[in-house]
């Protein structure tokens, strides 16, 4: 089948036995179409060739310079038919053929995106537009690989498939073979930072294969020396990465099946299987990496914590450029630096620590293994290791500046490319998101994202853990005596001027309970439930037995419709009771029902009808089980005993409201609020009332009211929020999401 | 109410199936016209479900499947992230995003699915 019928994805190249979207080309294709229109291109800066054979090349020291521009050769009559191919071969030694890679490389870096448009290279662009990128491949087998491998880094700019042209002989040895594929397969993934790994796979295939480069017998050449540690971890992680295997297995498995199916005697599969026992240590990373996120219904899990780790490593070298001595020993470094490291990893959203037997942990297995002292990472952490090797990046930069020239630079990089360096490279890629996996590219973002909300949310979520919230600038801390003041302020019906007042006096006297109680009264009647809960869980610790505590409690978890703890703060104020006492009985406590504990407390009703707590008591107990109109009934046998109870006349109002009658709730609520103006819970209410008879307009007056009151109320904000784009007032939305009391108020006075 | 460990959310169902009986709850039916199955799981999507069926055509909530064929769009949730939603807490596009809600079925009557549908509980 013809490479380009595999690309377009034509009918002939679905795979037997799978979905055609299962065919890697097709996604190919797709991303093809979706990015075809990219770039022009500079020719002039694209590499002649890649770099070829052998060792030298990861001995920066050992290249000669030479001087003259690698295109220049095409100048002079070049070759005798004969000599082509070894004089083509020494040439090509000659790590100067990368130079014009090394340029590509800088182009790329330094403008990204490239559409720069050179007159010349416009002209060469457009002779080179026609559907196939392809130039004409006569002549000597050097300018014949040149123009090809110009071909192959034109298509990668454009983000255009590479479709090889079939080739004359070139006679490539060995180790040019390995050194090109090698070689390709890591520029290839700098070329395509923005696609995806079977996009990169897919070009560099259909480029080696095209160069008929598959033996694998030179392929497993012996490592130069200085990467021998390489190899034995390699040798290891062979071993350990059996899952990883398995998957590489399945995915030239597939790729056989087509060669056998249609006979494809190109045999680009086969290449790639050869490819992939190449001795290039980093294309062989690369090309695992890709093979995990292939799998990764095989191994999800380890490869997010093996992105995971390289993120956090990344994160570590950041946060240790903090010199802050503070921050160095802060547990978040830490726990970064623990991440980092492998020790802890993110499972379920939740950091654990690693179990050290993780199989497909290997890459922690390698920091442990390879590193006998303290880690890099580590090091790092704690910026200690200022040195050389590790700082690929530094080093790169200068000596760019040092040379001027682009002479050699990223070839000589990559060659040195050290033990260490790979994690950090792989992490920036990962960081860049060539692995192409969503998973992987907005790791990072997402986890910044999730520490934000942590933030965010903790004075949330530690008020709903039942952690009581305190204000930040606090004028009542040094007060005299808070406590009266908090009480004067709460008659007075200020509640947010009580609640810092009380605050200041519980954060002088922890254990005062009628402090906590009152903050919690406060908070209620402010309608805030969570801080009201934390405040009255305080207080019930300073106090256990306070019945108000306990009926504050229960009335505060049945509006966050906690029905558990409210039943089971409701039995306990029974428990707590002087004369009701008697009726509870221990065994109950354990595990309450609703049936019991309300029958309990007809009894005690029935002891004592003239107990207006009672009633109130039954009340809440009818709320939760939604037996409204008992409810109200206990509530009005309450009112009649207390008729001043602003509270009271709210608690009717809600239960009214939450049993739909809100035109009698709102006549309740507007009793309390003529008791207690200030009262912010029946204000809301009132919103919420008006909201659900679908009177918008006039739920958005209260809502405003109500926050102008007690800004702090989420809830009321989210109301509002609701009833605003309710009463198609969009236009305040924004007004509401920025909190500006002012405009609202303007816009909706009561 | 027999066992203590009810759902939050089937509190506020209760609600909305006594908000569905009032004029303002008929004007929600009219507009919305559409049939939601809502699975409640206590603690983790998928298990120990309980599921509701939110019929906005006759504008009734029932515990149970939907009978009258496929719901327009089915909803699952943890207890406490419906709650977050139907009060506005949170977003229901950044609740499907982080996996808070699970939607099968017409995207475009999931989108209908707002919390402005939902009565608000009054508060004692």
């Amino acid at each position: 089948m013809a490479m380009r019928e595999l690309v377009t994805g034509g009918a002939a190249c679905a795979v037997p036995g799978s979905s055609s979207s299962a065919n890697p080309f097709g996604a190919l294709a797709n991303a093809l179409i979706g990015s075809s229109s990219k770039t022009q291109e500079r020719l002039k800066e694209i590499p002649q060739s890649t770099p070829t054979a052998s060792e030298q090349q990861f001995y920066p020291d050992a290249h000669g310079h030479l001087q003259q521009l690698p295109g220049s050769e095409f100048e002079q009559p070049f070759m005798q038919p004969g000599t082509q191919s070894s004089d083509f071969l020494r040439n090509f030694n000659s790590v100067d053929g990368n130079r014009l890679l090394d340029n590509a490389w800088d182009e790329i870096q330094i403008s990204q995106p490239p559409p720069m448009h050179v007159p010349q290279l416009d002209r060469i662009y457009d002779l080179g537009a026609a559907p196939q990128l392809q130039p004409t491949l006569d002549g000597p087998p050097q300018r014949v690989l040149s123009s090809f491998l110009h071909s192959f880094v034109e298509s990668s700019r454009g983000g255009m498939p590479f479709r090889p042209a079939p080739l004359p002989v070139l006679g490539l040895s060995a180790g040019d073979k390995r050194c090109i594929r090698d070689r390709t397969s890591i520029m290839a993934r700098h070329f395509f930072a923005d696609k995806s790994e079977d996009f990169i796979n897919g070009q560099v295939n259909a480029l080696l294969s095209s160069l008929d480069i598959e033996s694998d017998v030179n392929s497993k050449g012996p490592l130069p020396a200085r990467f021998r540690e390489l190899e034995d971890y390699w040798n290891e992680s062979q071993a350990i990465m059996k899952p990883g295997a398995h998957a590489t297995e399945g995915w030239v498995t597939e790729f056989n099946q087509h060669r056998v199916d249609h006979g494809d005697p190109n045999a680009w599969a086969h290449s790639f299987e050869r490819q992939h026992g190449a001795n290039g240590w980093a294309s062989e990373f690369e090309q695992e990496q890709s093979q995990l996120m292939s799998a990764d219904h095989m191994r999800g899990v380890n490869m997010a914590n093996l992105a995971a780790m390289e993120q956090t490593r990344m994160l570590a070298n950041t946060l240790a450029q903090n010199d802050d001595p503070k921050f160095q020993k802060s547990r978040f470094l830490q726990f970064v630096s623990k991440m980092s490291r492998g020790e802890l990893i993110i499972d379920d959203n939740q950091v654990k620590p690693a179990t050290s037997s993780a199989s497909g942990d290997w890459a922690g297995e390698y920091q442990q293994q390879y590193n006998a002292g303290p880690n890099w990472a580590d090091e790092y952490a704690r910026g200690e290791l200022s040195h050389g090797p590790n700082q690929w990046a530094n080093e790169f930069a200068s000596e760019q500046e040092q040379h001027g020239s682009v002479d050699d630079q990223w070839v000589n990089q990559f060659s040195k490319l050290h033990v260490d360096d790979w994690a950090e490279e792989f992490g920036n890629q990962v960081g860049e998101g060539i692995l192409g996996d969503t998973s992987a590219d907005t790791w990072a973002n997402a986890y910044d994202e999730y520490l934000n909300e942590q933030v965010a949310s903790k004075q949330h979520s530690d008020a709903s853990r039942g952690v009581y919230v305190f204000s930040d600038m606090n004028p009542y801390v040094g007060h005299p005596n808070p406590l009266k003041e908090g009480q004067d302020m709460f008659h007075k019906g200020l509640l947010s001027e009580a609640v810092l007042a009380l605050e200041a006096e519980v954060l002088k006297n922890p254990e005062n309970a009628e402090g906590w109680r009152l903050l919690g009264i406060a908070h209620a009647e402010n309608d805030d439930d969570q801080q009201a809960i934390a405040a009255m869980m305080r207080a019930q610790e300073a106090d256990p037995t306070n019945l108000e505590v306990l009926l504050a409690l229960g009335v505060s978890h049945t509006n966050e419709l906690e029905q558990a703890a409210a039943l089971k703060y409701l039995y306990g104020w029974l428990r707590h009771h002087q004369k009701y006492g008697v009726l509870a009985r221990p065994e109950l406590s354990d595990s309450l029902y609703y049936a019991d504990v309300a029958r309990l407390f007809n009894e005690a009703a029935q002891m004592s009808p003239e107990d207006a707590d009672v009633h109130i008591v039954l009340g809440v107990l009818y709320n939760l089980s939604r037996e409204y109109d008992k409810a109200i009934e206990s509530f009005r046998l309450a009112l009649k005993l207390k008729p001043q109870d602003y509270s009271l006349w709210n608690k009717l109002g809600a239960t009214q409201a939450n049993s739909v009658q809100s035109a009698d709730a709102i006549l309740a609520y507007q009793q309390a609020l003529d008791l207690k103006p200030n009262y912010v819970r029946a204000w809301a209410n009132m919103g919420i009332s008006y909201a659900n008879q679908g009177m918008y307009e006039d739920s958005i007056r209260y809502y405003v009211r109500a926050l102008t009151m007690n800004p702090k109320a989420d809830n009321g904000w989210q109301y509002l929020r609701i009833s605003l784009s309710c009463a198609s007032r969009n236009d305040m939305l924004e007004a509401c999401d920025s909190r500006n009391l002012d405009v609202l108020q303007k816009e909706f006075p009561l | 109410m027999g066992s203590s460990n009810q759902l939050k959310s089937e509190s506020l169902l209760e609600l909305m199936k006594e908000h569905l009986t009032t004029d303002a709850g008929k004007q929600i039916t009219k507009k919305i016209g559409l049939v939601y199955q809502i699975n409640i799981a206590p603690k983790k999507i998928g298990f120990d479900e309980v599921i509701f069926t939110v019929d906005l055509k006759k504008g009734e909530v029932k515990k149970g499947p939907y009978e009258g064929g496929k719901p327009d769009a089915t909803f699952s949730f943890k207890d406490d992230d419906f709650v977050k939603v139907a009060l506005g807490k949170m977003n229901p596009q950044v609740a499907f995003m982080r996996g808070a809600m699970k939607i099968k079925g017409s995207l475009s009557a999931a989108t209908k699915f707002t919390p402005d549908i939902f009565p608000k509980p009054a508060k004692m």
